[in-house]
């Protein structure tokens, strides 16, 4: 199983320490924090014998087309070793391009089930980023029945929801005032908190709890799980993080150092052991 | 030139005979499983069944979603399921998980398959992929301008949909889980709380919401119909009798009038008029004229608008005795100015004379909803059942 990281800081990529690092790809991918154009993606690519991934994930529109067609030919010729897509106009192009580039599925709250899974298997995509509600059974059952490969994202502050609108513009704009693209707020109810970051594709929606999956890694492992991926944007000690983690995969350190370690990033385990409900009444 | 579709929701069997009374060519339900109104009160498989039945009657439509984000649980008994439907009479399903599109498309290959909004479609090489994949129709992203709809028009074959009445979500379809993590209820499976309606609080500031305004595309309709969408859709399947009546009695009458060359200013501020009398927001085009902005948006201020028009329901009308039987929905009184109007478009104002309690004693107000009263009118056309009552003026004139 091989360590992924998603990073914050051009200059701090990791790569002596992970498998491979995703690259959100500017102008095209959204829910991120730290974007990188196509010249410094090659040049990485070219300076590291790591994996290294692109993401292009956001709902690509009629304009983006042309320039996408391109981007996807040029991470093809240079080697680049997937590409995460959330728009099927990714899958499509890379059958009219007729490209090699493998791809995952990263639909982000939608890949939950392991027959679409391996409906996308039969169209060419090699991995699945499993969605993040649904719980580690429905995620080993998917990992077990479904002939795609899996990567499973297990500490992030998860981004829970994206539009199109430029809300916290919108938001000072409607009060008169001035501020930056990054809002803190609170949901009132529930109590809890949410970073409301906008950028010119639109606003993403992160919950403000750690997502704390170091608990399931070894589940994940033992299931014969591909890839799981560390996202840096909310976490401290980044680096000490995937370190021990690469440790604990290997064998190298105690289970039980490793997870008491790591319970300070919190309690919130995400739905990996609660089920969500839709039916109230 | 084939005529543009008028797609009406239905939350229940009720409703769907409402609608496709009143106007539209379709209607799209939800059974008990697999919708993404997990909480309307939805369909049995004996009521799609009388759904269709009637509806194909009338020459018109039936839609079945069947559009939730599967989970592994979800698989079991989705394929009996289809089968069931598809016996039932379903005309076309309305779908998000290419999965299913390409069970559907293999096992009935008639049967209709719809993508849903759900998959929020933005692009035309998106919907290459799934006219691949054998889908007939596309509901586009409510994210789309005018241009962005009319190059996707042009550049496929497949047929396109556009909603244009009705609540609007703040994110993309499908790509929002808020209510997953504030209330544990799955959006993607049918329990989306509106999270984005709730209350935030930001430190001093007053407390706001993300919510947006609805959606009101009556301006629009006669470009929609120029530009060759094939399907013009209206949000709403929890919505009330009396607003599905007017919405879509509203829209067939703006259509009509579009396609007979008689669709004016005049006549369109009526229909606007009355399109705004139901709304409990305020509306607007969000991005078919211009980038969605603050002004598509609620962040403070907002107060829900319960609105009190709608006074009752006909049951039927007496013509020998001139009395019209309704339930009650709102409190009114004799001496009040009211209007009937009916699903064959007619609009009757008139001051109410007499009213009678259901044992026909004769009193001044109704003011029990749910009651059922008796109207005197005397008007030499019939009236029939579905025909619906709202307040004009209140008071003697």
């Amino acid at each position: 199983m091989k360590i992924l990281a998603e990073v914050i800081n051009k200059n701090n990529l990791y790569l002596e320490i992970v498998d491979g690092i995703i690259l959100p790809i500017k102008d095209y991918s959204v829910e991120s924090v730290c974007y990188f154009d196509i010249d410094e993606i090659i040049s990485i690519k070219k300076n590291t014998n790591r994996e290294v991934f692109v993401k292009i994930n956001k709902n690509l529109f009629n304009k983006d087309i042309s320039s996408v067609k391109e981007i996807l030919q040029t991470l093809n010729d240079n080697k680049i070793d997937g590409v995460f897509f959330y728009d099927l106009a990714i899958l499509q192009l890379k059958n009219e391009l007729n490209l090699d580039i493998k791809l995952i599925w990263n639909q982000t709250h939608m890949v939950n089930n392991y027959r679409t899974c391996d409906y996308y298997y039969s169209k060419g995509v090699d991995y699945a980023l499993l969605g993040k509600e649904i719980t580690i059974d429905e995620i080993l059952e998917i990992i077990k029945l479904s002939k795609i490969g899996s990567m499973v994202e297990v500490v992030s502050l998860p981004s829970v929801g994206f539009s199109r609108r430029l809300l916290v513009s919108n938001y000072y704009n409607d009060l008169g005032v001035s501020g930056d693209k990054v809002l803190k707020v609170k949901e009132k109810i529930t109590d809890t908190n949410y970073d409301v970051i906008e950028d010119e594709n639109g606003t993403c929606f992160y919950y403000d709890k750690i997502m704390n999956g170091t608990g399931i890694i070894k589940d994940l492992y033992n299931n014969g799980c591909n890839y799981i991926i560390f996202r840096e944007y909310g976490i401290d000690d980044f680096s000490e993080l995937l370190s021990d983690t690469k440790e604990y995969i290997d064998n190298k350190c105690e289970s039980s150092m490793y997870i008491d370690k790591y319970k300070k990033l919190g309690d919130s385990t995400n739905f990996f052991f609660k089920k969500t409900i839709y039916k109230v009444k | 030139m084939k005529k543009i579709e008028l797609l009406s929701p239905a939350g229940d069997l009720e409703r769907l005979k409402v609608t496709l009374l009143y106007g539209a060519d379709a209607v799209y339900i939800g059974g008990y499983k697999y919708s993404l109104r997990a909480n309307a009160n939805n369909f049995s498989i004996d009521e799609i069944r009388e759904g269709c039945n009637f509806a194909h009657k009338l020459g018109k439509k039936v839609h079945l979603t069947l559009n939730i984000v599967f989970h592994n649980e979800d698989m079991d008994g989705v394929e009996d399921y289809i089968d069931q439907v598809v016996s039932a009479g379903i005309d076309a399903f309305i779908v998000s998980d290419p999965f299913i599109i390409s069970f559907i498309k293999n096992k009935y290959p008639n049967v209709e398959v719809h993508l849903s909004t759900q998959n929020s479609t933005t692009n035309y090489e998106s919907i290459k992929f799934f006219e691949n994949e054998g889908i007939d129709r596309v509901v586009l992203a409510r994210e789309l301008s005018k241009n962005e709809i009319s190059e996707i028009i042009k550049k496929v074959k497949c047929d396109i949909e556009v909603f244009i009445h009705g609540a609007m979500c703040t994110c993309f379809s499908g790509r929002c889980a808020l209510s997953n993590y504030v209330t544990g209820r799955d959006a993607n499976r049918g329990g989306c709380a509106q999270v984005c309606r709730f209350s935030f609080k930001n430190d001093g500031y007053k407390d706001f919401t993300f919510a947006t305004k609805d959606m009101n595309m009556a301006a629009h309709i006669g470009e929609l119909i120029d530009m060759g969408v094939r399907s013009l859709k209206v949000e709403g399947r929890m919505r009330s009798l009396y607003y599905l009546a007017t919405v879509i009695g509203t829209y067939r009458n703006i259509i009509d009038d579009y396609y007979d060359g008689i669709l004016n200013d005049k006549s369109m501020k009526i229909y606007q008029e009355r399109l705004d009398r139901v709304a409990n927001r305020e509306t607007s085009d969000h991005y078919f004229s211009k980038e969605a902005d603050y002004e598509d948006q609620y962040y403070t201020g907002r107060s829900e608008v319960s609105n009190q028009d709608y006074l009752g329901q006909v049951i039927s009308y007496d013509k020998e005795n001139k009395l019209l039987k309704i339930y009650e929905r709102n409190y009114f009184e004799v001496g009040d100015t009211l209007e009937l109007f009916t699903y064959d478009g007619i609009h009757k104002e008139f001051v109410l004379d007499k009213l009678y309690n259901c044992d026909m004693e004769s009193i001044d107000v109704a003011r029990h909803p749910d009651d059922i009263y008796y109207l005197y009118l005397d008007v030499d056309f019939e009236i029939h059942e579905y025909s619906m009552l709202k307040i004009v003026k209140k008071g003697r004139v």
